[in-house]
């Protein structure tokens, strides 16, 4: 029985797979999922103004991976006076230097000054940043390249779809789990605290929790998504352990004197986890729309920050800057959109119901 | 009833932390038509405001408790005998601007200014020039109506509880007072309420002769008893005064000698003295009976009445009041025609509506569409959103200098801020020209220091505006042993064993444009290798965290007062609103003596020397002056700019008409 349990499994998967492929849109989305993560992970050497790598008095550097976190960032160019500005000091310092630059001189987080790129003029600010050959989206009224925030924004909208939802997606099973697996009085308080955490208005919250914290930072909103959107997770878990548990391969593993941990985890389990992705999908999706809601309301990551919703907040004192509002709202509607997608499309491929009801 | 008062008390500092938040994230400067800043007038009512009492039902408290000493004001002739009185200006506000404008030379016509795109200094001047006029005889037309707006409704309607800037919008013109200023801040007595106004060699006493033709909406005679009634009201504790018991407080008594004559007695004889006697009027026949039943002047039946209908002073009574919608007010006949003669000038509209709008954005649509007449423009208003047909087919704008600054202030009480090398190092490495062109819109000015550089009390040889020098901000911040030990790229320095990084929190409320201007800061400092983390916080907390002084650096701004000794709680050791904790005997000396000189050349030089220490220590790196933006309906006539807006100095709003059609 366990030996070929295993193997009907990753059948399941394989078929769910051939069917999710044959959907058009859903294999586009993933695409553009793709393509955002891979944005998100090289944004650094797509846009910035530190060198991706570059050889300084003898040294091989890669000052980019300051965008990731300052401390990676190698010091020597702090000591040596560069001041943020990499092209000229150095060429300046090291006549023997050389460097690759990212893409698109642009800074998701400054302006650009002028003569920093040599030849190049700093760029517009105020009202005037249109979109042009050197800033593909405009500038702010600062002016801050809209394409360099919004490539260095990829990372916080995956981020934060990713990261919520592994919270919530891990409270949510093993609370759905107990539940349903063991019943009774356990399945009475898991039930009653997802009822409650249902109530918890979770933007109000957020509100209030960033309001009280010291040094609010991105990771708070994250964990704050997670920990209150789980229930719907956890329900549908709970119906699934409830319903697997009376199938016979259950009662089989429990024949052979399996624990009930093994057999939450070994055999209902991956045989539950098809209904459960769904939802987990969908939060993702509506995750992000929260964090670009919370930063359109200023209650984002502390500036400067480049995610898509404070490009968003940017435009709402000047609505004839319409670069602020069509390019983020576009990359938020495409992202919402491509993770609603794939989670259809893997409703459809999973639920053999649904399947029968297209034919 | 009595029960109530505890409560009330209790609840002032409450009003009085919102109304200070005000003037920290500056609403439209409030001005107080009567006097000295209503941002600093505040913090000098808090102190005895926190002082809450058990909350109790027994009789008043003995006198001494009452706020003030008892004092037997000696008979007037042998006042008169000693006090060598010297007479004070009693003037007409509007009769001075006449006079005023007689001499000045007109720059355009007003078909002219009114076709003109404010798009440049040379425009603005001539705007100013043609539209700032006063009528000539029958030009205005005495039926009109002006539609203004608030962006909040009224507390009360009682003109003693004033406090925030709608009251001072509406009370102003209901409210009976003595005193006024100038367009350059000068002070005198109205003539249209004063005959006479001496004050004593010794500067002790003023005594005024109040005119014998005044009277309330309700027909009473206006005497100086009511104003030596309303000191007692002011002065007693138990009345939750917000704003006006600064200044006040600075009285010794204040006596009625007959119906007319009036005599202040002072406890130092301060230059700020012609502020303090400044202070709005009740109605003693009504309120006498009344006031020591309820103190908190709005519980019982009698003062909700009140509080619906007051009875007026002032040029205008209210006759309207829909709560959070509008509040209408109409010249009252008794004011300029007494006794069938007509005694004053009557007020050139005879009914003014105020409209209440609290978002910015809502009231601009409701000026292009014509429902108000005039309103204040933000500086992205001001150049992106009055440029077009749908503005300038009905309103004009115009822009003067105001005195309202912004800064970012540093806890001298933290270890980053408190050698002045490196406050100075924070104004150096700090960007001014980008703030000013790119994120102000090139609309303000550069500020150095407390004082406005074109006030009298700013130092004859002019201060530079700080400039962006990072190579000397990086050689203060060396100096002062901020060097990178450490080798992480972030300054430090070992503080009692420990190396701490230089990182420190920047506060700043959620309005755009500042968190832009720290941002910047952040820029410019994360050059230099100094970390900061821009903290936009909601504005109470952001008020409450620097009152505690709970931070390390945050960016804010003040309203200039009246007179610069308003400005001392900002700078004294121990100050109320010495938020960043300076101390500087020499500055607490200036202020004291400052206080006491009464010749203004002299007193100009304690301050200017002020302003010089303060530049020299940089407690703040001091940003800009934020200027008045205006956008006036065409129809509109008469504004005329003081350095506190155009409304609330003498005559301000009573300068405005409408144009026969």
């Amino acid at each position: 029985m366990n030996a070929s349990s295993p193997i009907r499994s990753s059948g399941f998967w394989a078929e769910a797979w051939r069917r999710f492929r044959r959907k058009p849109l859903a294999m586009a989305a993933l695409a553009f999922v793709s393509l955002l993560m891979l944005v998100a992970g090289l944004a650094p050497a797509i846009a910035g103004t530190k060198p991706v790598i570059c050889r300084y008095k003898g040294r091989l550097y890669a000052p980019c991976l300051g965008y990731f976190d300052r401390r990676l960032e190698p010091t020597i160019f702090a000591k040596d006076k560069f001041r943020g500005t990499y092209p000229r000091n150095l060429v300046e310092k090291d006549p023997g230097s050389w460097a690759v630059w990212p893409l698109v001189f642009q800074d998701p987080y400054r302006s650009v000054r002028d003569d920093e790129w040599p030849g190049r003029p700093a760029n517009p600010a105020r009202d005037e940043g249109r979109p042009s050959r050197i800033n593909l989206f405009g500038t702010d009224q600062a002016g801050v390249d809209v394409f360099a925030k919004m490539v260095h924004g990829t990372t916080i909208a995956l981020l934060v779809g990713f990261v919520s939802m592994g919270i919530a997606g891990s409270i949510g099973i093993v609370v759905g789990a107990l539940g349903g697996y063991l019943g009774g009085w356990v399945d009475m308080l898991t039930s009653r605290v997802t009822e409650i955490v249902m109530c918890i208005p979770t933007l109000v919250l957020i509100l209030s929790i960033m309001a009280l914290l010291e040094k609010p930072t991105i990771w708070h909103t994250m964990a704050i998504i997670g920990a209150t959107g789980w229930t719907g997770i956890a329900r549908l878990t709970r119906g699934e352990f409830l319903r697997l548990r009376q199938s016979e391969f259950v009662t089989a593993a429990r024949a052979t004197g399996a624990g009930p941990v093994r057999i939450m985890l070994r055999h209902i389990l991956p045989n539950a986890l098809a209904p459960i992705l769904v939802p987990i999908t969908f939060g993702i999706a509506s995750a992000i729309l929260t964090e670009s809601s919370l930063s359109f309301l200023g209650f984002g990551p502390p500036p400067p920050s480049a995610s898509w919703g404070s490009i968003l907040n940017d435009a709402r004192s000047n609505l004839s800057m319409w670069w602020l509002v069509v390019f983020p709202g576009v990359a938020i509607f495409l992202t919402v959109l491509a993770y609603n997608l794939i989670g259809e499309g893997l409703q459809e491929a999973t639920d053999p119901r649904l399947r029968e009801a297209r034919k | 009833m009595h029960r109530w008062s505890g409560v009330e008390q209790g609840r002032r500092p409450a009003v009085s932390v919102i109304v200070a938040l005000a003037a920290l994230l500056l609403l439209p400067a409030c001005g107080r038509k009567t006097g000295d800043a209503l941002e600093e007038a505040l913090e000098n009512a808090r102190p005895e405001s926190t002082a809450a009492e058990p909350t109790r039902a027994e009789p008043a408290p003995p006198p001494a408790e009452r706020g003030t000493e008892p004092f037997t004001p000696p008979a007037l002739a042998a006042l008169d005998a000693e006090a060598k009185w010297i007479d004070r200006p009693v003037r007409d506000g509007l009769k001075m601007l006449r006079e005023a404008q007689k001499q000045e030379t007109v720059l355009a016509t007003v078909d002219e200014a009114l076709a003109l795109e404010n798009d440049s200094a040379a425009a603005n001047a001539k705007i100013l020039s043609a539209l700032g006029r006063l009528p000539e005889p029958e030009q205005a037309d005495l039926e009109a109506r002006i539609d203004r707006h608030v962006t909040g409704d009224l507390g009360s309607t009682n003109p003693i509880m004033i406090s925030t800037s709608a009251e001072f919008d509406i009370l102003g013109l209901t409210g009976f007072g003595l005193f006024s200023f100038d367009r350059i801040l000068e002070p005198f007595a109205t003539a249209e309420t004063v005959a006479s106004w001496q004050t004593s060699a010794d500067g002790l006493l003023d005594k005024v002769v109040l005119r014998d033709d005044i009277l309330w909406s309700d027909g009473r005679p206006i005497t100086a008893h009511d104003i030596a009634f309303t000191y007692t009201v002011i002065m007693d504790p138990r009345v939750p005064v917000p704003a006006v018991r600064s200044g006040t407080d600075q009285l010794r008594w204040v006596h009625a000698y007959d119906d007319r004559t009036l005599v202040f007695f002072h406890k130092e004889p301060l230059a700020t003295n012609v502020w303090n006697i400044n202070f709005p009027v009740l109605p003693k026949h009504i309120y006498e009976k009344t006031w020591e039943q309820d103190p908190t002047l709005k519980d019982s039946p009698e003062h909700v009445t009140l509080e619906q209908s007051p009875v007026s002073g002032g040029p205008y009574e209210i006759v309207e009041r829909k709560r959070g919608q509008q509040i209408v007010l109409r010249r009252r006949a008794s004011w300029a025609t007494v006794g069938g003669t007509r005694v004053r000038e009557e007020p050139f509209f005879k009914e003014i509506r105020f409209r209440i709008i609290e978002d910015p954005n809502t009231s601009l649509l409701a000026l292009k569409s014509g429902e108000i007449d005039e309103m204040i423009l933000l500086p992205e208003q001001w150049t992106t959103q009055t440029k077009g047909e749908d503005f300038s087919g009905r309103n004009t704008k115009v822009t003067a200098p105001e005195w309202v600054s912004f800064h970012f202030g540093w806890n001298i009480e933290t270890p980053f801020f408190a050698d002045r090398r490196i406050r100075r190092a924070m104004s150096y490495a700090f960007d001014h020209d980008a703030m000013l062109e790119k994120l102000c819109y090139g609309l303000y000015e550069p500020a150095v220091g407390t004082f406005h550089q074109s006030s009298w009390m700013s130092p004859k040889k002019k201060l530079e505006p700080s400039k962006q020098d990072l190579d000397k901000a990086e050689a203060l911040l060396d100096e002062a042993g901020w060097t990178d030990h450490d080798n992480d790229g972030v300054r430090d320095k070992e503080i009692n064993g420990r190396l701490v990084p230089f990182e420190f929190s920047m506060l700043v409320n959620q309005q755009p444009l500042r968190v832009a201007i720290c941002t910047l800061l952040k820029e410019n400092l994360d050059q230099i290798g100094v970390r900061v983390n821009v903290r936009p916080t909601e504005s109470t907390v952001l008020q409450q965290l620097t009152q505690e002084k709970k931070f390390q650096a945050y960016l804010g701004g003040w309203g200039a007062g009246t007179d610069p000794d308003s400005s001392e709680n900002i700078w004294a050791t121990g100050a109320g609103r010495n938020f960043t904790g300076y101390s500087n005997p020499e500055v607490d000396r200036l202020f004291a003596e400052g206080r006491r000189v009464l010749d203004r050349a002299k007193r100009a030089e304690k301050y200017a020397r002020i302003q010089e220490i303060l530049y020299e220590d940089q407690p703040y790196t001091w940003l800009y002056w934020r200027n008045s933006f205006y956008g006036f309906s065409k129809g509109l006539r008469g504004y005329v700019f003081s350095p506190r807006g155009p409304y609330h100095y003498s005559p301000g709003f009573s300068s405005l008409w409408m144009p026969r059609e």
